[in-house]
């Protein structure tokens, strides 16, 4: 392929990249995971865990996760503080941060991160959600429509991307914001690069148009391959890197992994419970990727390996590549060689299944990167 | 109750705070040395350190949350600038913050005193309006410390509709921050009667700042002075030493202190250079001096004197209402030390004797009583 470096398209070859996991750190108290209703309940998830979070961390690191994506939302706690908080338990892993616009000025926004960066030697990237729910948006005083709210964000990661590369000097006015001469004494710091890398996550047109204008990968919830090729070749062509968010259950047999799966969903009477609060907060949130992926919950599974099982009472990242260890690393090969290279992850029990991820499922998809780096090799000769 | 001391952390190691032209500031600094300032606060005595917020600096916030874990006992007394954050999402990241430092955590409310530097954030409100915003802001942040359910507010400035939080002040002390407040004008004085605990004045002789001392503790809050503090075992080398700074400073070409004093619209910056500019001399009282401020701005108003002279200051505040104290120095890590060290425990030993005093003064009176 691609790999000629005298290439003058500028894009890079991500084909030949090994695919990048990244998993989400999960709360205080959430060993098996909390549903949507639980979350907005249980006080505890609010209250960081220092120690036992950055245990999880730790073992992140020895699993050959990238990074850990700091949820935010009303019920956690503050995802930036928190990450400078465990940051130093690390020395390899990176801090996905999610935030949406509408929350900070933008100037002090890149100032939060920038600082971050420079406490953690730059492991932080960034995860721009435009948010999903009126409701929880109100709250924070914030009244924007969906696309309103697209069109916000798009403003504020104009901004930030141009702190990231004059630092001062920063002129903007648009609709929502207005930056006069913005200047930050304290750059991002990174050995490798001079801004963050920025996941923008969103199913709809308006996030697809975001990633492509200002972030470094388009991130959108997993579904069937046939169903995601087309999106992901188009942010491709357009230079960004296309990731998938979803949930993992592997287990040494298939059989097994069905027995989890079902076990999941199994439990009385929270389960009952969980349908009506997802189905509510279904009824009421404005995000298109929510509502599309709630609708692939009507059937088990979307492919082979993808259940779609969970997605009802659990939520939209319940959706879930369940089977043998191989079947998962075979799955995950796929979505790559669709061009999808970067995943974020997690599973039920948290910690468990992240191991044995980076344990059975994760020796599979190297060794199958290296088999075929190796013939590209010989090709290429 | 004891007096209360805070410092503030040097965060860009800048040794003559605001000699520098801003330019030059570099917004990078040590975690280490940042750590070190932190313990030897701790063991000096000191409550909080200032955490302040500016462009030129690190994010007070994230910079607190990484001081923390690696400490134990001091607070951080975080600056914020309503206006740059929905105070949603502030109250988030204080909880937070309370969450991993056991509650050690205060914040300081600043409405921005440079109308340049609010342009940096996007902020174009002129100086009124930014009061009537932090009045709002507070409110907002209030009624989620007050923790009575879904907050709603509806403002000129924000409108919050069922806000909700998972994430609790943490504190065995308190349901929500303290909170200070600086600032000279009116506007600042009844803002901190509403929404503070402590109210920041830039120093001036006790004498004219008793009867606004007066008026605000009669509401129920106390008052705090920022100042400088330069202490020496003797008056003769505390004013060497500030005169030497002085001599040192003047070798540059720009007075910053008077550019600065140009473009402020903060009327305790303005008001405290007026004072410098109107005495006929440096001192306005034999130890508070008005010589650093021409070249390092309104807060290099300073205590500067013997250990004795400086700690009998302290206590005249005291009696004039005053019962905290922030204080900078030049450089800050070594003033703190000999603050820590030479003069703090004059003070706290004049605290014990004053109580003890007191004690005695009831023992008496109870004694008339019992013998009536």
């Amino acid at each position: 392929m691609a790999s000629d470096p005298g290439s003058a398209s500028g894009v890079q070859d991500m084909s030949s990249m090994p695919l990048r996991f990244h998993w989400r750190l999960p709360y205080a108290g959430e060993t098996y995971g909390f549903a949507r209703t639980d979350q907005a309940r249980a006080p505890e998830i609010g209250l960081p865990d220092p120690a036992a979070q950055a245990d999880f961390c730790r073992q992140a690191e020895q699993c050959g996760i990238d990074s850990l994506l700091l949820d935010f939302g009303f019920g956690k706690p503050d995802p930036m503080l928190l990450a400078a908080a465990l940051g130093p338990s690390t020395e390899k892993l990176k801090f996905i941060v999610a935030y949406r616009s509408g929350l900070f000025a933008p100037t002090m926004f890149v100032q939060q991160l920038n600082t971050l960066s420079s406490l953690i030697n730059g492991r932080v990237s960034l995860n721009i959600v435009a948010g999903y729910s009126p409701e929880e948006q109100a709250g924070y005083g914030d009244f924007l429509s969906h696309d309103e709210r697209y069109a916000r964000t798009e403003e504020f990661l104009s901004i930030c991307r141009a702190f990231w590369e004059h630092q001062t000097g920063v002129e903007f006015s648009g609709r929502y914001y207005r930056v006069e001469r913005g200047s930050l004494k304290t750059p991002f710091v990174s050995t490798e690069r001079s801004f963050p890398a920025i996941f923008v996550g969103g199913g709809s047109e308006q996030a697809k148009r975001l990633a492509v204008n200002h972030g470094t990968c388009w991130m959108q919830l997993a579904d069937a391959p046939e169903k995601l090729s087309r999106g992901v070749s188009e942010v491709r062509e357009k230079g960004i890197e296309a990731g998938l968010r979803l949930s993992v259950i592997a287990r040494p047999t298939r059989d097994e992994a069905l027995r989890a799966a079902s076990e999941l969903i199994a439990s009385k009477p929270e389960g009952e419970r969980n349908l009506k609060g997802e189905s509510d907060f279904i009824k009421r949130t404005d995000s298109v990727s929510f509502k599309a992926a709630y609708r692939l919950g009507e059937k088990e599974w979307a492919a082979p390996c993808l259940w779609t099982g969970a997605i009802r009472s659990h939520g939209s990242t319940a959706i879930a590549l369940v089977g043998a260890a191989g079947e998962v690393a075979n799955a995950i090969l796929e979505y790559g060689r669709l061009g999808i290279s970067q995943f974020i992850l997690s599973g039920w029990p948290k910690l468990e299944e992240m191991v044995y991820f980076g344990k059975a499922v994760l020796p599979i998809i190297r060794a199958q990167e290296a088999a075929v780096a190796s013939r590209g090799a010989i090709w290429s000769d | 109750m004891p007096l209360r001391f805070h410092w503030s952390l040097s965060q860009v190691g800048d040794k003559f705070r605001r000699a520098n032209a801003t330019t030059e500031m570099k917004g990078l600094f040590s975690l280490e040395e940042q750590i070190a300032f932190c313990r030897a606060a701790e063991q000096n005595g000191i409550d909080s350190l200032l955490m302040a917020f500016g462009f030129t600096r690190p994010d007070p916030l994230v910079l607190s949350a990484a001081l923390a874990m690696a400490t134990r006992e001091i607070k951080f007394m975080v600056a914020v600038r309503p206006g740059v954050t929905s105070p949603t999402a502030f109250v988030q990241q204080i909880n937070t913050l309370s969450a991993l430092s056991d509650g050690r955590v205060c914040i300081n409310i600043v409405t921005g005193h440079s109308p340049h530097e609010l342009g940096y954030y996007g902020d174009c409100l002129d100086h009124d309006q930014r009061y009537e915003r932090t009045d709002e802001f507070l409110a907002v942040c209030n009624a989620f410390w007050r923790r009575n359910g879904e907050v709603n507010f509806k403002g000129k400035h924000y409108d919050i509709r069922n806000g909700k939080l998972n994430t609790p002040f943490v504190s065995r002390e308190r349901t929500g921050p303290e909170i200070f407040l600086g600032g000279n004008s009116d506007l600042a004085e009844q803002l901190a009667i509403r929404h503070a605990h402590c109210l920041w004045r830039f120093a001036e002789a006790p004498a004219s700042l008793g009867p606004r001392v007066a008026r605000i503790l009669a509401r129920g809050k106390e008052v705090g002075l920022l100042v400088s503090i330069l202490a020496r075992p003797t008056r003769e080398e505390a004013l060497r030493d500030a005169y030497s700074m002085i001599a040192a400073l003047s070798a540059k070409p720009e007075k910053f202190g008077k550019t600065f004093a140009e473009r402020t619209d903060s009327v305790a910056y303005r008001s405290t250079l007026r004072l410098a500019e109107e005495s006929s001399s440096d001192w306005l009282t034999p130890w508070l001096w008005t010589g650093a401020i021409p070249y390092l701005g309104a807060p290099a108003i300073a205590l500067v004197g013997s250990n004795e002279e400086i700690a009998s200051a302290i206590i005249e505040y005291k009696m004039a209402g005053i019962s905290q104290f922030l204080f900078m120095g030049w450089p800050d890590l070594d003033e703190m030390n000999y603050f820590g060290r030479e003069v703090l425990p004059i003070i706290r030993r004049e605290e014990r004797e004053e109580r003890k005093e007191r004690k005695s003064h009831q023992a008496d009176g109870a004694l008339a009583i019992g013998g009536a």
